[in-house]
This record gives C-alpha cells, sequence and structure tokens, in this order.
C-alpha cells in the first residue's frame, strides 16, 4: 500500500470537512485517540440502523424477561379485605406474596444493574460491568443449581431419605443457611476490594439478600384465580396490573377467544349459540363457520326480538360463569329485568351489547385453546426465549472452545479422536438430535438448555481448532511454553484472546438458532412443562380438528421471527465491523 | 486420491457407532426405558399376574431385559455387513430368519435342584426332494412350537417368581424383589439354598414345579427348532468368507409399534424426503446465485441492500411459523383460500391418475400424478427453501467481491474483455468453490428441517417416521434412522470434499 492510500483512509475516518495532508498526518494532526478493539467494533455496529433496530427490540424483550410478573400477573397488586360494613380490615399485596424467587431475583438484578452503570461511582465503569457480569453468573449458577435440588426434592419417586429431610422443620433453615454461604463464598475472592472490611459489607448484603429470597418465598402458595368472585360479594376491592392475567390462569369456557375479547365473552358466546339453535340457523357445532356466524355482530341474530326463553338462557349462563363475571350473577340478573322493564332491550343484540359492555380486563391478544390469556403467556415467555438464547449459547461456546483447543494445539493422536466427537455430532442432524434428546429427557427449561448448549457446539470447536493449529506455531506461544507455563495458561490466557473473535461473533446467529431449536422443540410439544413459550403458543394455532386461529400463528410466531431477526441483523453488523478483509475493500 | 476416499470412509465406521450409540444412550436413559410405550401399551387392565406374564413375554421378544450395552452390540452386530457366527437364512419374501434365541435360565433353580435340566439333541434333516413349502411348513411349525413352549414357560416363571418374591419379602430379603413382584438377578452365593425360609412352601415349590416342567419342554422344542434351522429349510443369507465369518446386507430388525421391519419402513419414507430436498436444492441455487451475483456486480446499490436485507429477513422466519402461516392462510379451506392440499403427498384417487396431465372422455382435465404429487409438495418445498437464500446468496456476492480484487480481473480488463465476460467466464468460474462447500453446511440443515415441515403437512417421510418412533421409543426404527441420516449426511460431505478437489486444481488430499 502507497503513501498516498494512507493518506485517503485517514481523510476518510476524520471525516470530509477537514483535509488532512501527509506531513500533517506525521506532524500528529487529525490524530484520534486510540480506542479497544471492542468498542471501536461495537461503535461501527452502533452506527448501522438494522442493528440498531435489533438492539432496541431486545431491549424491549429483556425488560418484559425481567419484569413480567410485575405486569402481568392475576394477582392483584394490592388487595383491601373488607369488613361485613364495608371498612377496610387488612391490606396486602398478593402479587409479591406469588413472586418465585427468580422473579425477585431478576428484578433486583435489574435495578442492581441499573444502579451499578449509571450512579457515579468511582471505579471505571467496565470494571463495574465486569463485576456485574460475575456476579449475574454466579446468582445464575446458584439459582440453577437450587432449581435442580428443589425438583430432585419434590419429584415422585424422591428416596426416602429426601422426603424425611422435606418434612423436617429445620430443613428451611439449612437451605437457607447453605444458599447464603454459596452466595457469600465466590465473592470472598473477588479481586476488586482489596481491604476484608469493604468486602465484608457488599458480601454480607448479598448474603442477606439471597437468604431472604429464600426464606421469603419458601411456600409456593397455591395459586387461586378467585378474586373476582370475591370482588363481586363484596369481601374485597383489589387494584390489578396493566395485564390482569397470568399465563396459567384459564377458564375452559373462555378457550379461542379473539383479540380484545373480555371474559364475558364466555357468556355472549353461550347466549349467541342458543339463540342461533331457537332460530335453526345453527349447524354442526363443531363446525367454525358456525361458531362465526353467532358472534353478536352477525346480522341474523341482531333483530330478534327478546324471548323468554333467551332471558331463562342467560340466567343459565350467568350462575354458570359466576367466576368469570365483575358482579354477582343475581345482581347482574336484577339490573338486567330492570333495563328490560324500563324498555332498553328491544332486541336481542341490545342485550349482548350490553353484556359486551360489562366486561373490563381484556384478553388483548385473545386466548388459547384451554382459555389462558396470549399477551400475559408471550410476555412471560420473553424469560424463557432469552434465557435459552443466552445460556445454551454459553455452553455450546465454553465445550467447543475447550475441545477445539485441545485438538488444535496437540494435534495427532488427540485431534484425531476428538475430532471424531466432532463429526458425531456433525453426522447427524442438530435438529434431529435435539428432538431425540428432547423427547426422552426430563421437560424443564434447564435440561433444555444444556441439551441445546451440548449439540450445538461444533461450529465453535472447529473454529477455535483452525485458529489454535495457525497460533501453536508462533513465538509467543513457543517462549509460553519454554518458560513452563501450565497448560491452562498458554491454551486460555495467551492463546484464546488471539483466536476466540470468530467465535464470538458468531454467538449472535447461534443465540438466533438456538431460539429458534426452543421454538420448534415447543411447537413439537417437546417444551419445557408448565412455562408459557412462544413455540407453545404457535403450536396451538392449528388444532387437530384442522381449525387455525389466526392471532395464536400470528403474534407468538411474530415475536420468534423479530427476535431472531435481531440476532440475527446484530451478528450481521458485528461480522462486518470485525472482518478485516472488508475493511480493506472499503478503502 | 483413492486414498483419501477410502480412508473417509474407513474413518466413517467409528462415525457411525458413535452416533448411533449416543442416540440408543439417550434413549436408553430416558424414564421407562426402551420400549416404554410398548409395556404401556399391553398393559391396560388385566390382572398383575398377566401383565407381568405379557410384559416378560415382550420383553423376551425384543431382548428388553438384556443390559443396555449387549442391546447395541447385538443391533450393531445385526446392522454389520461383516458378521460372525451362524449364517442368517432368508425367506423368498425377504424376510430374514436368525438362529433361535436360546431359553432364558430358571431363576433360583438351586434352591431346590441341583443341576439345571439339558435338553436332548435333535438331529434333523430333510429328504432331498422336500418341496420348499414342505420345508417352510416344516420350520414355521417348529418355530411356533417353540414360541407356545416358551411363552409358557416365561409364564410360569413370572408366577413362580411372584411367589417366591412374596416369601422373600415376608423374609426381609425386599432387595432382591423389583416393584412389580418379580425377581432381580441374584446368585447362588448371594442367597444359597436353605437361606430362605418360606421357600418350601408347598405352594412354591408347586409352582417351582411346574415352571420346571415348562422349562424342559422349552429347551426341547428349542432342540428340535434348532435340528430344524441346521437343516437349512430356506437359502442362506449373504456369502461365506471363511468358517464364521460371513457378509451380508445389514438387516435392520423388526419395527415395535408398526410390526413390519424397518428397512420396509424406510424404503416408503426415505424417497418422500429425498425428494423433497432433492427439489429444493436447484430452486436455492437458482434464485441466490444469479442474485448474489447481481449483488456483488452492483455493489452497495439498493439492489445489493434490499436483496441482502430481505435475504436475512427470510433466513430468520422460523420455519414452524411459515409452516403454520401457510397451512392457514393458503391450504385451509375454511379460514383461507384453499388453494393448496392440507396432508399427505398424493390425492385419494391418485393411484388412478396417468403419470402426464390428461384430457378424460368427459372433457375435464384430469391433472395426472406428476403435477398431483407437486401440487402436493409445493408448500413443504417453499418452507424448506426459503431460508437457504441468504446464507447462499451471502457467499456467493463475498466471493465474487474477493475475485473483483484480483489481479487477474485487472489484467483482463486491461486487455478490453467485456464487462459480461468478466463477470460469467472468470469471476464466477471462480467463485464457485464457496458454493460447493455451502452444500455442506446446508444439506444437514435441510435434512433436519425436512422432520418439522413433513411434520407440519403430514407428509410421510423420514422425519414423520423419526417423530413416531421417538414418541413410541421404538428402538429399531429410531436406530435405523440414525444410521442412515447419518449416513446421507456424511456421504453428501464426502462428496462435497470430492467435489472441491475436482474444481480446484491446487487442492489435493495427497
Amino acid at each position: 500500500m502507497t503513501t498516498g492510500d494512507n493518506n485517503q483512509q485517514v481523510v476518510r475516518a476524520v471525516g470530509p470537512a477537514e483535509a488532512v495532508t501527509g506531513v500533517q498526518l506525521m506532524q500528529g494532526i487529525g490524530h484520534q485517540p486510540a480506542q479497544g478493539f471492542w468498542t471501536e467494533a461495537w461503535a461501527r455496529v452502533v452506527r448501522r440502523p438494522g442493528a440498531l433496530l435489533g438492539l432496541c427490540w431486545l431491549a424491549i424483550v429483556v425488560f418484559f424477561a425481567v419484569f413480567a410478573p410485575f405486569i402481568a400477573s392475576g394477582h392483584p397488586i394490592l388487595l383491601w379485605e373488607l369488613g361485613p360494613d364495608g371498612s377496610v380490615q387488612r391490606v396486602h399485596s398478593p402479587m409479591f406474596d406469588h413472586l418465585g424467587p427468580t422473579d425477585a431475583l431478576l428484578a433486583l438484578g435489574a435495578v442492581a444493574w441499573g444502579a451499578a452503570l449509571l450512579l457515579p461511582l468511582p471505579a471505571p465503569r467496565s470494571k463495574r460491568l465486569g463485576v456485574l457480569f460475575v456476579c449475574s453468573l454466579q446468582a445464575a449458577l446458584i439459582v440453577a443449581a437450587c432449581a435442580g435440588v428443589r425438583a430432585a426434592f419434590q419429584s415422585a419417586d424422591a428416596p426416602d431419605w429426601m422426603r424425611s429431610m422435606r418434612a423436617d422443620a429445620s430443613f428451611r433453615w439449612v437451605c437457607t443457611g447453605v444458599v447464603m454461604l454459596l452466595v457469600s463464598l465466590p465473592v470472598l475472592f473477588i479481586p476488586f476490594l482489596e481491604a476484608l472490611v469493604s468486602r465484608l459489607l457488599p458480601v454480607a448484603c448479598a448474603a442477606l439478600v439471597a437468604g431472604l429470597s429464600v426464606l421469603l418465598t419458601w411456600h409456593d402458595p397455591i395459586p387461586s384465580f378467585t378474586y373476582r368472585a370475591r370482588e363481586a360479594r363484596g369481601e374485597i376491592r383489589t387494584l390489578h396490573t396493566l395485564i390482569p392475567y397470568s399465563p396459567g390462569q384459564g377458564s375452559t369456557s373462555l378457550d379461542l377467544q379473539p383479540p380484545r375479547s373480555t371474559p364475558m365473552s364466555a357468556i355472549i358466546d353461550g347466549l349467541a349459540q342458543d339463540l342461533a339453535r331457537e332460530l335453526g340457523v345453527g349447524g354442526f357445532q363443531d363446525d367454525p363457520r358456525w361458531q362465526v356466524r353467532t358472534r353478536p355482530t352477525d346480522p341474523l341474530l341482531g333483530e330478534t326480538p327478546l324471548t323468554e326463553g333467551l332471558a331463562a338462557s342467560l340466567g343459565v349462563h350467568l350462575r354458570t360463569n359466576a367466576a368469570l363475571l365483575p358482579r354477582s350473577p343475581a345482581e347482574l340478573l336484577a339490573e338486567f329485568e330492570s333495563r328490560r322493564d324500563r324498555g332498553e332491550f328491544q332486541s336481542a343484540r341490545d342485550v349482548l351489547t350490553w353484556l359486551e359492555s360489562l366486561g373490563r380486563a381484556k384478553f388483548w391478544l385473545g386466548t388459547d385453546s384451554i382459555g389462558q390469556d396470549v399477551l400475559s403467556q408471550m410476555l412471560h415467555a420473553c424469560r424463557l426465549s432469552i434465557s435459552i438464547g443466552l445460556v445454551s449459547t454459553g455452553i455450546a461456546v465454553l465445550i467447543g472452545v475447550t475441545m477445539g483447543a485441545l485438538m488444535g494445539y496437540f494435534g495427532g493422536w488427540v485431534d484425531m479422536l476428538l475430532y471424531r466427537v466432532v463429526e458425531v455430532f456433525m453426522a447427524i442432524p442438530v435438529l434431529f438430535l435435539l428432538i431425540v434428546a428432547a423427547a426422552v429427557l426430563p421437560r424443564n427449561t434447564y435440561v433444555m438448555m444444556v441439551i441445546i448448549g451440548c449439540v450445538s457446539w461444533t461450529g465453535a470447536a472447529r473454529f477455535i481448532r483452525a485458529e489454535f493449529y495457525k497460533l501453536r506455531g508462533q513465538d509467543f506461544v513457543q517462549s509460553a511454553r519454554a518458560v513452563g507455563l501450565p497448560l491452562r495458561s498458554i491454551l486460555f490466557k495467551h492463546m484464546l484472546p488471539n483466536g476466540v473473535t470468530p467465535v464470538l461473533v458468531d454467538a449472535s446467529f447461534a443465540i438466533a438458532a438456538a431460539i429458534l431449536a426452543e421454538a420448534i422443540l415447543s411447537f413439537l410439544g417437546l417444551g419445557p412443562a408448565n412455562q408459557a413459550s412462544w413455540g407453545r403458543l404457535l403450536s396451538d394455532a392449528n388444532n387437530q380438528v384442522g381449525d387455525f386461529v389466526p392471532w395464536l400463528a400470528l403474534f407468538p410466531g411474530a415475536a420468534i421471527f423479530f427476535t431472531v431477526l435481531a440476532y440475527n441483523l446484530i451478528g450481521e453488523a458485528l461480522r462486518d465491523a470485525i472482518d478485516p478483509k472488508l475493511k480493506k475493500a472499503r478503502v | 486420491m483413492t486414498t483419501y476416499i477410502l480412508r473417509r470412509l474407513l474413518l466413517m465406521v467409528p462415525t457411525v457407532i458413535g452416533m448411533t450409540l449416543l442416540v440408543f444412550l439417550l434413549v436408553a436413559a430416558s424414564p421407562g426405558g426402551i420400549g416404554a410405550a410398548l409395556t404401556v401399551a399391553a398393559g391396560g387392565q388385566m390382572d398383575s399376574s398377566t401383565r407381568a406374564a405379557q410384559q416378560a413375554y415382550l420383553e423376551d421378544r425384543y431382548g428388553l431385559d438384556d443390559p443396555v450395552l449387549l442391546q447395541y452390540l447385538r443391533w450393531l452386530a445385526r446392522v454389520s455387513p461383516i458378521k460372525f457366527g451362524t449364517r442368517d437364512q432368508v425367506v423368498p419374501g425377504g424376510e430374514v430368519v436368525r438362529p433361535p434365541k436360546s431359553v432364558k435360565p430358571m431363576p433360583a433353580w438351586w434352591l431346590y435342584i441341583d443341576e439345571l435340566p439339558r435338553a436332548e439333541r435333535e438331529s434333523f434333516a430333510f429328504d432331498p426332494n422336500t418341496t420348499a413349502e414342505d420345508k417352510t411348513r416344516a420350520y414355521r411349525r417348529a418355530s411356533n412350537d417353540y414360541a407356545r413352549a416358551r411363552f409358557a414357560y416365561l409364564r410360569a416363571k413370572t408366577e413362580f417368581e411372584l411367589a417366591l418374591g412374596e416369601r422373600l419379602r415376608e423374609a426381609g430379603r425386599g432387595s432382591l424383589v423389583k416393584d412389580d413382584g418379580t425377581l432381580r438377578d441374584f446368585s447362588q452365593r448371594s442367597v444359597p439354598r436353605g437361606s430362605v425360609p418360606g421357600a418350601d412352601d408347598e405352594q412354591v415349590v408347586e409352582r417351582f414345579a411346574a415352571m420346571r416342567e415348562a422349562y424342559q419342554a422349552a429347551q426341547q422344542s428349542l432342540a428340535r427348532l434348532e435340528a430344524v434351522f441346521a437343516a437349512r429349510p430356506f437359502p442362506q443369507a449373504g456369502f461365506g468368507i471363511s468358517g464364521v465369518v460371513w457378509v451380508a446386507a445389514p438387516d435392520l430388525g423388526m419395527s415395535f409399534s408398526r410390526s413390519r421391519p424397518v428397512s420396509a419402513l424406510i424404503r416408503d419414507a426415505l424417497p418422500v424426503t429425498l425428494m423433497l430436498n432433492l427439489l429444493a436444492f436447484p430452486i436455492i441455487y437458482a434464485v441466490a446465485i444469479p442474485t448474489g451475483m447481481l449483488a456483488a456486480t452492483r455493489q452497495g446499490s439498493w439492489f445489493d441492500v434490499f436483496s441482502g436485507a430481505f435475504f436475512v429477513a427470510l433466513w430468520s422466519v422460523p420455519v414452524v411459523w411459515a409452516g403454520v402461516l401457510a397451512m392457514g392462510y393458503l391450504a385451509n379451506q375454511v379460514t383461507g383460500l384453499g388453494a393448496f392440499p392440507v396432508a399427505g403427498l398424493h390425492s385419494n384417487d391418485a393411484a388412478n391418475y396417468t403419470f402426464l396431465p390428461t384430457r378424460l372422455d368427459s372433457g375435464v382435465w384430469q391433472r395426472g400424478y406428476l403435477l398431483d404429487t407437486l401440487w402436493h409438495v409445493a408448500l413443504p418445498v417453499a418452507c424448506l427453501v426459503y431460508g437457504g437464500f441468504a446464507v447462499l446468496s451471502k457467499q456467493t456476492r463475498a466471493a465474487m467481491l474477493d475475485n473483483f480484487n484480483a489481479d487477474y480481473v485487472r489484467t483482463a480488463k486491461a486487455k478490453g474483455v467485456s464487462g459480461k465476460d468478466i463477470v460469467l467466464r472468470h469471476v464466477f468460474r471462480n467463485s464457485l468453490l464457496p458454493l460447493i462447500t455451502m452444500f455442506v453446511s446446508v444439506f444437514p440443515a435441510m435434512l433436519g428441517g425436512s422432520v418439522v415441515v413433513e411434520r407440519i403437512f403430514s407428509v410421510p417421510g423420514m422425519g414423520s417416521l423419526i417423530i413416531e418412533a421417538i414418541f413410541l421409543r421404538d428402538r429399531e426404527v429410531l436406530l435405523a434412522n440414525a444410521l442412515i441420516v447419518g449416513l446421507i449426511n456424511m456421504l453428501a460431505l464426502l462428496l462435497a470434499d470430492i467435489l472441491y478437489a475436482l474444481a480446484d486444481p491446487r487442492i489435493s488430499y495427497n
């Protein structure tokens, strides 16, 4: 490359406004302070509009992943218990009572992240970021370990010693102690604070938080969503969250309600069907066309005069669905009578419209086949999607880097043997192995993360192997070996930072692939049990009878699509930002 | 080159073993283990002793009561083209007849007798004039006798085990008894004669006598069957090399769930999957390569940016979503257009169609077998295709751009070669290499992807077969599928490497 080329390059970097000659350049004019490799790459990524949009979408998903239990919950934020005379007896928050340890920990962690990054602390931001990462990793490991232990203790075929331990009253305190110990042990070794006393403070705080979260969430209250009925009876007053439904809260009489319907739809549907039967327009009940026709807006139903039969069947429907009503059935029937006497109800449509106006708490995106709110499930599923992507890719990179490093560094027999393992995993299509593993192993989020991670590590292993092949002959590796450094140090401290870049860039695509894998497995009915998931919602869209439910296909599918697209766009941008060839081509 | 190919082929052997072992261990580690669905289906509403007998029969029939590793080795021995031991025989219909399985020894026999009863050897020879049908009949009779005697023995054995198990539990040795009341394996040393107080009860002794009788009968009919088998009622499978070593086509066994030979199942399913994939490949290449070339020649233009973004978006569309939407909006009769079939590979009356479209006597056009099949696979193939565009076109574009910067292009330009010729005759030809390697990364993904696509569109291919086999824990089908899919995959990779060397003389594997 000639000097002229060099000049041009710098001029572009500075910007077209100021022209810099080669002489000036040598004098130091137009010089910019050097940035770190990743900082520079990141700046280039953020400049791309696609990647920026992707980051925004991911930020939204992460927000809901953390705060979904506070936004979409069937338990009221505040509950006033009323006495017989209407005076307030007690105020408490069922939503907080029903928070799981993970919910609480995630919310606390998000606040801690925000505080540590935004507050003006003395330590540089990059260092704070590192500490936060380590702490989060540790917390995640402890949570996963606790979940595993808990599942073992709660499983139906637990051995007798586990059962007797569980029944023991002191078990709760032992567990709290163990968790506090686990939390505090590694923190003691963090080198960023020198004095023991100043270390003790954060350690004590972390242990206290962990202990309290174990103690307070020890008893899983069995969720029962009777608030509406109790409110209708006048026993309580409630303040609900923005979306007043939990993902697992469903009623079979509300199955497959379209978007923007309310719990009243169950009654309206029943009434409309009775009407249709009376009019003789109804056909075979399973025919979806028929159900479409009996919507209250149907012109056929509208102008029917109000009959005694309809009034009677309204009473029946109100009583059978009492739990869904905003007021007690008797009260509603009384109102119906009074309105009819006032002459407000001329036709059946007036009744249906009145019923529709009673409904609060809309299902903004409809309900699924067992009557659970889709929007609430979608928000809660953000956590699964984000965590599956990150954790399983983390596992894959960890395995891949270790295997690749060993193969590339040693070569020969080690390479030959380990490469057979790589080949085994390459020969079976990843999806095939995933399906087999997911079908036969327990249906559990953590197991699924491990499965996806253990199946998709070959790419990283082959990258690292090729890099290490090149690196192992270089002088710095030879000298590290000559000095007598341990193998661990040579491989991971000296060689890895020089070869890991392509793997980290590809991790973005790997995350996208992991999210796709989770969606596919959940779609096939092999996903984690008792867990809201976009793929599981999608699998409800085409049911066995051959009906198609558009809102179950469009919204969850779009969520998967946008998340995968976001990761792919970021990956593309990152790859372009780091690819040295492209940098040269732009000059 | 030949050495290289041979070496690769040989290295496939450990890979195939590792691969199938992995799948096998996964299935074996699952709750309920191999054949769980089978025994559940057999359960039902029988009383406990009948159920235990039924389970014992099924376990015996499929070898499920053997250690996991032994089951795998047995499968491997059947699949391996080089085999050892007595040669199998082949019924003219294609069914493989293996030497008869021996009878399991009686449990805890040492509590009652000094040594296991043995059967007398039998000799049997066919008259040279016996017809093939008579030979078959003789073999079938012997084998049915043996199956019946064996089942009677298993039943008697289960009843004895239940009785002795109860006594063992009473004697405080419940650890020797399984949950269902039958016995675990234990040796003469751990439970010597006289150590079980209730073992001399009248009922137990009576049941032992019944079991012993059934055992002797089973032994005797086994000896008979062995003798008939040794007389070779059917032609032998494969061909012998020397002594006990012989070569034959792999035997994939019988499916648990469908009671059909696995090879027949795969023969039906594999062409469907291959057809889907082979239809999809040319489409991907035909769309992606010209797009990539155009994008490279007009680098930075709106076409370049737009096609890149569009393909990345397509690549990100989950195949399950595309499938569900296509089903709902294009295939569904009620909510969608109803323009495509909802399931299957052929119309109901496709067997009567002519191959090409014809005009019937009634004057109506009939679409014919070919068009009918294409119409049925249109949506599945579309779902397989769209994801492949992004990777391939991006690769083409990058390879072309690389070559545009090369010296020989500058020389060609200087010589005055026209732009079209530079792109097509020089740059494109040299950019072909990465396109071959693309095959490597696209093919396995597509084989996997067709599992899902076939499931959504109810296409009876390998994917449907695999998913059904997994849910039923059908050991033979699962292993055979892993074997076939893995082999196809590895052969495709090998082919790509060979093509790579053929396309670029600079590459040699020696």
